[in-house]
């Protein structure tokens, strides 16, 4: 199992466990296919309960979460293991594309297109469900709607993209240039 | 059957979680992203939702899922009057034709509840997804059916309208066919609640503009608890915006309207003294 | 076309209505006031349940059924006039005092644990004998004198037999073993028994009497 560390390792804001997390990322990690030596830091800012997660790194690994992602909806500053599983399965999913040769062209972190990041998380969390973790596939598709569009050709394109096990940047790409032809303008 | 129910009585099945707003509004982390200049302002909701920002689909799911659980409240609410009440002429009483209007507004809200059931399947909400806070239904528990009605039908229902108006035009943006029509709809009945309780408030209170000060008072209680810490307001970047043509076809005049986005600046500015105290 | 002034039977051939009927006015007056105190028990009942319901679907079949039995009750309200009673609320009583303790105890369950006995209350007891008394009422008042009556009252018949079939599959679903259908049966027959020392909704005379047969047969 890949190393996990947790920043912090003790919460005040919220009623998190760092040993839980770095469990449950280190499960995650395998069912993802990272290497049993990866080391992976996750580094959370439990001050805002909002929910922005960021792949800062991938060597060494880096995501850097937001408290609220990983917060149960249910009970206000509880931890969410079903969260922080679609969480890190999504993230690590992207590291594993990265790492993977087939993503060399895409832009670095923090300069992908809206559109791009969204498709990618679709590729990403399709791949999660099909190794067993807990992820709903309706959110993920409204979510991908609200960004392109509401019509067959993005229901179409995020099938493909639910699907898919190993696109690259560059059908990745070709995929978001085909709903944004499609899409009605608002 | 009891009469008078409590908010803690409401009868949920196991999918749904209760959250304390206390804890909610005490949690520490909510002042701690200022945005903009504006302390108070959660930032959980600091932003009008627009399809542009990264989690306005989730925002957007959570607000739905928040409105599905009002609309059972509002439910709730309006059946327990048509329970609560014995038909008379005393204060503790109510005409038959408020009963009748409560009925009414029993159907409106299971309507709502059957819409928002659908629409949240639509978005990929899960039933009992987000935590229920009952505090919606506190508007209900009043043992005076004037102040009920107009904390429910005024204030609980008014803030449906900005809500309703709010997602209708985010669907308008996101060119969601579903919500926009969704919303639209319930829009029109909450627009005819309001109006509802506007009307019963000014007939009842007719001879006793005591008893009126005291319900307006009430609303205005409930109206800064709804302003949920200044996330309504009236500006153009409010999380939710005050809906002022609506209410006033539903019968609030210009300086209700002014006096709620006062309440509302109001709540914002004691929420962001709470929480830094 | 034949000359318009050619002399026609001003009741058509297919055209069966009848005077008199069974009721007069008096009659007819006591009977809209029990219904309208009765639909106003059920609708107040339905609405103060909504909140005591856990389970989803029947809460809202509730919300819904408590307007149903509002709008009947306001059908009635507004009948009342129209049959010579002007104070409403004189007329607006249960038929006698069994009829107060039939719906006192089809109202009594509060508890979210009790949604079997509401509905048993509701949809196997209290709706069948609605849909008895408006039946009898409506095929036995005159279809002339009394129109207006019998529109309300196939209003009122058609929602009561959704609302029954509605009431009556929620509960068949909430039935999942032996110590269920017990349940549903006991408070079945408890009410059942009220209802029938009352006489049904009306009193006795709800539905007539079926072993009156006439002197001499």
């Amino acid at each position: 199992m890949a190393k996990v560390t947790v920043d912090p390792t003790e919460f005040h804001y919220v009623k998190f466990d760092a040993d839980t997390i770095a469990q449950l990322v280190g499960e995650v990690a395998d069912l993802v296919g990272l290497p049993a030596d990866a080391l992976i830091n996750i580094n959370i800012d439990e001050s805002t309960p909002l929910g922005r997660t960021v792949l800062t790194s991938t060597d060494p690994i880096t995501l850097s979460i937001e408290g609220g992602a990983f917060e149960n909806a249910k009970a206000p500053r509880e931890l969410s293991e079903r969260s922080v599983r679609d969480v890190a399965s999504r993230l690590l999913f992207r590291v594993s594309d990265r790492l993977s040769g087939r993503f060399d062209d895409a832009p670095p972190e923090g300069e992908v297109p809206l559109p791009h990041n969204v498709a990618w998380d679709v590729h990403s969390v399709g791949r999660s469900a099909r190794a067993g973790i807990n992820v709903s596939k309706p959110r993920r598709l409204y979510h991908f709607r609200n960004r392109h569009g509401f019509n067959d050709v993005a229901d179409a394109a995020f099938e493909t993209l639910w699907n898919a096990d190993q696109l690259s940047w560059a059908e990745l790409d070709a995929l978001v240039t085909e709903v944004a032809a499609a899409k009605t303008p608002a | 059957m009891k009469k008078l129910l409590q908010p803690d009585e409401l009868a949920r099945d196991a999918r749904f979680s209760r959250v304390d707003m206390a804890e909610r509004f005490n949690d520490k982390r909510t002042v701690n992203r200022d945005v903009d200049g504006e302390p108070g302002i959660s930032s959980r909701n600091q932003r009008r939702l627009s399809p542009d920002t990264p989690g306005a689909s989730d925002a957007a799911r959570s607000l739905m899922h928040g409105i599905f659980v009002g609309e059972i409240q509002a439910l709730e609410g309006a059946g327990r009057t048509c329970w609560d009440f014995e038909v008379g002429a005393g204060e503790d009483k109510v005409p038959f034709e408020l009963k009748l209007d409560m009925a009414r507004q029993c159907w409106d809200e299971s309507r709502h509840c059957e819409i928002s059931i659908k629409l949240s399947e639509w978005m990929g909400t899960e039933l009992g997804e987000f935590g229920e806070s009952a505090f919606l239904f506190q508007a209900a528990c009043n043992a005076d059916p004037v102040l009920r009605l107009t904390g429910v039908n005024r204030a609980l229902e008014g803030l449906a309208i900005d809500v309703f108006n709010t997602m209708r035009e985010f669907g308008k943006v996101a060119g969601d066919p579903v919500l926009e029509f969704c919303e639209d709809w319930m829009l029109a009945d909450e627009v005819t609640h309001v109006k509802m309780g506007s009307d019963w408030l000014r007939r009842l209170t007719e001879d006793n503009p005591e008893r009126r000060e005291r319900a307006l008072e009430f609303q205005r209680v409930v109206d800064k608890l709804f302003s949920l810490g200044g996330a309504r307001g009236e500006n153009d970047d409010s999380p939710i915006k005050l809906a002022r043509r609506f209410r006033e076809l539903a019968g609030f005049t210009n300086e209700e309207v002014d006096e709620i986005a006062g309440l509302a600046k109001e709540a914002a500015e004691e929420l962001a003294a709470r929480q830094a105290s | 076309m034949g000359d318009p002034r050619t002399p026609r039977a001003p009741f058509a051939p297919w055209d069966r209505r009848e005077l008199p009927g069974k009721f007069d006015v008096e009659e007819t007056a006591r009977r809209v006031g029990n219904y309208k105190w009765i639909e106003m028990r059920l609708f107040e009942a339905l609405g103060g349940w909504v909140a005591t319901v856990p389970e989803l679907d029947v809460k809202l079949r509730l919300g819904t059924h408590c307007y149903h039995h509002a709008w009947h009750a306001e059908l009635w309200h507004k009948r009342l006039p129209e049959l010579r009673e002007m104070n409403q609320d004189r007329l607006t009583l249960p038929a006698n005092d069994a009829v107060v303790t039939f719906m006192d105890a089809v109202t009594e369950p509060g508890d979210l644990e009790q949604t079997i006995e509401k509905l048993v209350g509701v949809y196997r007891v209290l709706i069948p004998h609605k849909i008895a008394a408006y039946t009898y009422h409506l095929n036995n008042t005159s279809s002339i004198t009394d129109a207006p009556t019998m529109r309300s009252l196939r209003f009122a018949i058609a929602d009561e037999i959704e609302d029954w079939r509605d009431g009556e599959m929620l509960l068949q679903s909430l039935l999942r073993d032996e110590g269920d259908v017990q349940r549903a049966a006991t408070h079945q027959a408890k009410l059942e028994t009220l209802i029938m020392k009352a006489g049904g909704i009306t009193g006795p005379g709800s539905i007539g009497d079926a072993y009156d047969i006439g002197e001499g047969r």
